[in-house]
């Protein structure tokens, strides 16, 4: 690795705020809005730009939690999000997370 | 009638859906993708809790999300560095890649 890059990554790991682990059970009550376009595949916004929405399954749960909170802090511009997450806690943020995360990816062998 | 015939041509030719998604080459994305390694894993599977699996997503999701870090939709201090230099062919053939390896999967 890189020094600058090993360096970049030793900070965000210690910047990190504590992460609360979610309950995946709870998250499945709670993400019914959620499915309308992550439960569907190759599902796709229509605006302002068009591109499949992501896979949310296997994903970091600690990831998933941040970039919720990125659309509420306005740090990630996409109108549905924000309003998605305009009413949603950190509890549910890390219950949704959890949820999706529940099934963690650990290959990456070749399709 | 010879200007008609340009005419619908070109109208032909404008109306033709765009090349859908990314068409990057996975096997030069991989060859560009030893910087994403350090922190998304060599196959985009992330040995940090911090950091995103990319493998099995949609290219044209991380295509997308690569572009909002460097026109600054997306704010992030680590990513805005990293694409800094990346050209569109360059984040276009990184998706491919990463979109190539099997991981992340619809769940309902």
């Amino acid at each position: 690795m890189h020094p600058a890059r090993l360096l970049a990554a030793l900070v965000i790991a210690a910047a990190a705020p504590a992460f609360a682990a979610g309950d995946a059970a709870a998250g499945k009550t709670k993400v019914f809005q959620c499915q309308g376009c992550h439960g569907i595949s190759d599902w796709k916004t229509a605006f302002p730009e068009v591109y499949r929405v992501p896979k949310l399954g296997g994903q970091k749960p600690a990831y998933l939690v941040a970039a919720l909170k990125a659309y509420k802090k306005g740090e990630r511009d996409f109108a549905t999000m924000r309003a998605m997450v305009a009413d949603m806690s950190d509890k549910d943020m890390e219950d949704i997370a959890a949820y999706y995360g529940a099934q963690a990816v650990t290959t990456a062998e070749r399709k | 009638m010879m200007k008609i015939r340009v005419l619908v041509l070109a109208l032909a030719v404008c109306a033709a859906p765009a090349a859908y998604a990314a068409s990057g080459d996975a096997s030069v994305g991989k060859k560009k993708s030893a910087p994403c390694a350090a922190c998304h894993g060599a196959e985009g599977v992330s040995a940090s809790p911090e950091f995103p699996n990319l493998a099995g997503q949609y290219a044209d999701y991380l295509e997308t999300s690569l572009k909002h870090y460097k026109n600054g939709k997306r704010k992030n201090p680590i990513m805005a560095e990293q694409v800094k230099n990346l050209s569109s062919k360059d984040m276009m053939d990184l998706a491919a890649f990463f979109a190539s390896q099997r991981g992340l999967q619809i769940k309902y």
